[in-house]
């Protein structure tokens, strides 16, 4: 029997744009979450200032919250995760469990916003010592600090002198297998370095790179004033090795503008590290019968012009599930997933409709 | 909700592969090739240790019936090295083949004056093997760069069927079977499997030596998936070998800035433009390691490490540069806390920097080790014996 | 002769330059061998490979712009590198860390074995007072022989050298290994394994890569070879 309910699977930005959006609509719409919060990565990861205008991440995952909690047409599910996926498009029946048990969903469509995790730099092909000097740390570690309000050396508690940024960490390597750009690190690293500048005005701030990649409005709204406002050192040129000397890092490369070895030392190096599907993405994928390609996303069944139907008629996917993605991506596949998700569910049951 | 410090360093602390990222196994394509009956692949005998890869694979390291591929430039100027290898090999009671029907992996030249080319190479390469799995033995590899450049004949030879032809037919005609093995295995990897074993026999007291490690660029960098890391050494972020050792034994292993940079060796570069060598060995080595770690002990695991540390101290020392500290491959240092000769095993004589303050530390008398090594000469030099033999040296 | 950008004058750069074509089909040398498209994929210049270099501190050396030479297809560039730049490289391979792939330690194998296939100077010089080494190893199977370590020829080794040189036989029969008690030799390498290894080199041209860059040893090789063929009646 055809259901009208759409079920999105996910409640980070991308999920929650989702579900408002169906519900907004007037559909009903049923959303399951893995964690017992909602507002995904940015709010589990503690980011402190969203990309590019640097406004406060947990209110504003908050506000994308409260719009569909208080939408009587969606239901939220935290602290659950889909177990089991059967019947077609307009007729699903989706196994839920939770801590009050298990049951089963009827749905006509779902959408899957899963999203990312952030590479795991012992993996990495260069020698960053993340797992071994308390001063490397990633890119999510330092929003985490940003948002307490203190940036400090994890080894001794004092603020630094010398920060920088090593970008394309876990992207763009072929030994790693992760031969993609992850879109956002550039954006979010000059973002950072930017709020580095403010909070510490001493503090001199490097960012190291292969390209730098920073698209549209980006250019002009965070890598010119990261340079002319806040003295952000851009050095062409990416890093091989981080190692301890004294008590400082010393971070070696190549100065690539000027074509000789660099060996410069640094108190806190962070990490650029880049977007990897999440475990709930590879285990939704697998579970829902979706195609991934090859670094295990979810697999977009036809873009450029259609970039949230995957390899299952019924099943759409928004936001980082699919791939590197920054917010604004991540908020527009949203809505698409959304209007093609009641596209689908009113073709079956037009009476339903409004 | 804020996280403070102690939060992030605590999710630091230890490294944990995800099972989902493991790369593709050459393995199989080298058994595929097998089945397709290009070649033999010899399999690792039994018993073997399963010692863990960089990316997380495991690999199999035999215990016994080893033909020892030797190093020729171990044997030829620094044989307490290669010596070292059999003797603890005996020590620990697996029986092995040291044959003649070996010739050097030619690795030295080739890197040194590319007066050869990708086939002669990787026959030289399948010769060897090929004597090995003839004489029922498994082949361990000494050196460094031998076994960095056999990983590269081997992924040469998988990657280009034109390469497996050419170099199956010169086999040929040498009467000679084309045999992989199943596991290209370095001796370093069979004293990182063995270490509890060598613990277990150890005699003398290494917990006053400090030791800093100087890790091979052609152990770990060619083909870099297959090479020792280990989750409880440097947290599987910089290979196990040779330290894995020196902590089993009680050392103290300490760490230097340059740790991941080449000493120097160069190949060409030793031989005819040494100042390169010597300026690197020196600068970017020796004195990194004394003025931040202070060791006692050099210790490293290829034949080109250990000369181009240990024979570019004299020279330095004329310049007045802070060098000075004692250079041993793993091999000798084991040897010496189970209770080797320092001389008669060892070898220390061939070599340059000085040894013997580090022989203090472990609590060797060389005076009179050497005073026993002078009285085996005097046997050899009256003719009474023609050679000095495991016996001798309780082998 | 027009003068290149790249390349100098003959008596500075101490190698003749040679026509465009004669670059291009050395380039066309390098970029046909088998194992080109394994060790050049593209190159992002982000000079990891030169952070990693030792010859990079110590020459003007960097293997990014080897790479590069050879990603953009610049004959002119890649003729220049190879008589003056390749003989740099300590084939050390931590250029292996390249994100890419790229292996431009063994692109520089490649150009090498161009060189001296094609008797280029930068190899000849190169290889200037190499010759007993080259001679030992493939007539021999080992390689920096004990009897190889005269004062004179390592003063800068230390006074152990003469200790070694002037006790050499001694101190090797002072050795428990039956395979070690050899001088000229590191070990003890059976007849018919010689016999294999000469086999090898002459199957496989790497003997006749020596005529260009050393006739005078090619030479020497060859006869040493040929005899021990003939003495076990085996056809060269």
């Amino acid at each position: 029997m055809s259901s009208s309910t759409i079920v999105v699977i996910g409640g980070g930005p991308a999920g929650l744009e989702a579900a408002r959006g169906v519900a907004e609509l007037g559909s009903r719409v049923v959303l399951v979450e893995k964690r017992d919060f909602l507002g995904g990565t940015p709010v589990a990861e503690n980011y402190a200032g969203l990309t590019p205008h640097m406004e406060e991440a947990e209110p504003a995952m908050q506000r994308m919250a409260e719009r569909v909690l208080s939408n009587p047409l969606a239901e939220v599910l935290l602290s659950h995760e889909v177990t089991s996926c059967e019947g077609e498009a307009g007729d699903f029946q989706l196994g839920v469990a939770g801590p009050d048990g298990e049951r089963k969903i009827e749905c006509g469509a779902v959408i899957v916003a899963t999203g990312f995790q952030h590479f795991d730099p012992g993996r990495e092909t260069q020698v960053y010592g993340y797992y071994e000097y308390p001063d490397v740390i990633a890119l999510q570690d330092l929003e985490a600090m940003l948002k307490d309000g203190h940036v400090v050396r994890p080894s001794n508690g004092e603020a630094p002198e010398r920060l920088c940024f090593i970008q394309c960490v876990g992207s763009r390597d072929r030994h790693i297998g992760n031969e993609y750009c992850s879109k956002v690190c550039c954006g979010v690293a000059s973002k950072e370095a930017i709020e580095v500048r403010r909070h510490l005005p001493g503090c001199k701030v490097f960012i190291f790179y292969i390209d730098m990649r920073m698209y549209g409005y980006w250019e002009s709204e965070i890598y010119w004033p990261a340079q002319e406002q806040h003295h952000v050192q851009y050095v062409k040129g990416i890093v091989t090795e981080v190692i301890q000397r004294g008590d400082k890092l010393l971070v070696r490369g190549e100065d690539t503008t000027m074509g000789r070895p660099m060996e410069i030392p640094m108190d806190i190096v962070v990490l650029s590290v880049g977007m990897e599907p999440s475990v709930g993405t590879r285990e939704t994928a697998k579970l829902l019968g979706l195609r991934q390609n090859k670094y295990g996303f979810i697999e977009a069944a036809s873009p450029p012009l259609d970039t949230v139907s995957t390899s299952r008629e019924g099943i759409l996917a928004c936001g980082a599930a699919l791939g590197p993605a920054d917010l604004e991506d991540t908020i527009s596949s949203a809505g698409a997933a959304a209007m093609k998700a009641v596209v689908l569910v009113r073709a079956e049951e037009p009476a339903l409709a409004g | 909700m804020t996280i403070p410090v102690d939060e992030l360093k605590r999710k630091k602390e230890r490294f944990e592969r995800d099972p989902e990222t493991l790369p593709e196994d050459f393995h199989e394509q080298l058994f595929q090739l097998e089945e397709d009956g290009e070649w033999t692949i010899q399999r690792v005998p039994e018993p073997y240790v399963e010692v863990p890869t960089k990316y997380g694979r495991s690999k199999k390291v035999p215990m016994a019936h080893l033909w020892h591929h030797k190093s020729c430039g171990q044997c030829g100027h620094i044989p307490g090295y290669s010596t070292s290898i059999f003797w603890i090999m005996r020590k620990l009671g697996y029986e092995y083949e040291d044959p003649r029907d070996q010739t050097s992996c030619t690795a030295w030249n080739y890197y040194a004056s590319a007066t050869s080319n990708a086939a002669a190479q990787a026959a030289v390469a399948m010769r060897n093997f090929a004597a090995a799995s003839e004489s029922g033995y498994y082949p361990l590899i000494h050196c460094g760069t031998s076994y960095g450049h056999y990983k590269e004949v081997r992924a040469e030879l998988l990657r280009h069927a034109e390469l497996r032809r050419e170099v199956r037919d010169v086999l040929a005609t040498l009467g000679k079977p084309f045999v992989m093995p199943e596991e290209i295995v370095h001796y370093s990897e069979y004293l990182y499997a063995v270490r509890d074993q060598i613990a277990a026999q150890q005699v003398r007291d290494c917990s006053r030596v400090a030791v800093t490690v100087h890790p091979a660029c052609h152990y770990y960098k060619l083909v870099e998936g297959d090479a020792i890391y280990d989750p409880d050494v440097y947290g599987g972020q910089r290979t196990a070998v040779v330290t894995a050792v020196a902590e089993a034994l009680g050392a103290e292993v300490r760490t230097y800035s340059t740790w991941f940079d080449c000493c120097g060796f160069g190949f060409r570069h030793i031989l005819v433009q040494r100042d390169f060598t010597r300026s690197f060995a020196t600068q970017r080595k020796i004195e990194v390691m004394k003025e931040e770690a202070n060791p006692d002990v050099v210790l490293t695991h290829d034949t080109g490490c250990v000369t181009t540390l240990d024979k570019s101290q004299f020279a330095a020392k004329a310049h007045e540069r802070n060098v000075g500290v004692a250079v041993l491959s793993e091999a000798q240092f084991a040897a010496l806390a189970m209770g080797a000769h320092p001389y008669k095993v060892c070898q220390l004589h061939w070599h340059s920097a000085d040894y013997r303050p580090l022989l203090e530390k472990l609590g060797i008398d060389w005076e009179q080790a050497w005073a026993e090594f002078q009285e085996s000469l005097k046997k050899l030099e009256s003719g009474e014996r023609q050679y000095l033999t495991w016996d001798d040296v309780d082998g | 002769m027009t003068a290149s950008a790249y390349v100098k004058v003959e008596d500075v750069a101490g190698y003749a330059d040679v026509p465009l074509e004669e670059k291009e089909r050395l380039f066309e040398q390098v970029r046909s061998d088998p194992r080109f498209e394994d060790y050049l994929y593209g190159c992002y210049e982000c000079g990891i490979c030169v952070a990693a270099c030792p010859s990079a501190r110590f020459y003007d050396f960097s293997p990014r712009r080897v790479a590069q030479a050879c990603a953009r297809e610049d004959a002119e560039l890649v003729y220049q590198q190879m008589q003056e730049d390749i003989w740099e490289c300590s084939q050390c391979f931590s250029c292996l860390r390249c994100p890419r792939g790229n292996n431009p330690g063994g692109l520089i194998t490649i150009m090498r074995e161009v060189a001296v296939n094609n008797g280029l100077a930068s190899a000849r010089e190169a290889l200037e007072g190499y010759s007993r080494i080259i001679y030992k190893i493939m007539s021999t199977g080992t390689q920096v022989s004990p009897d190889m370590l005269q004062p004179d020829a390592f003063p800068d080794w230390g006074p152990e050298v003469r200790d070694v040189s002037e006790n050499l036989d001694l101190w090797r029969r002072a050795l428990p290994p039956e395979t070690h008690h050899t001088t000229s030799t590191g070990w003890d390498v059976s007849e018919r394994t010689l016999v294999e290894l000469y086999l090898i080199w002459l199957r496989t041209g790497a003997l006749d890569m020596i005529k260009e860059v050393d006739e005078g040893l090619h030479m020497i090789l060859q006869e040493v070879m040929e005899e021990r063929l003939e003495e076990e009646g085996i056809e060269a």
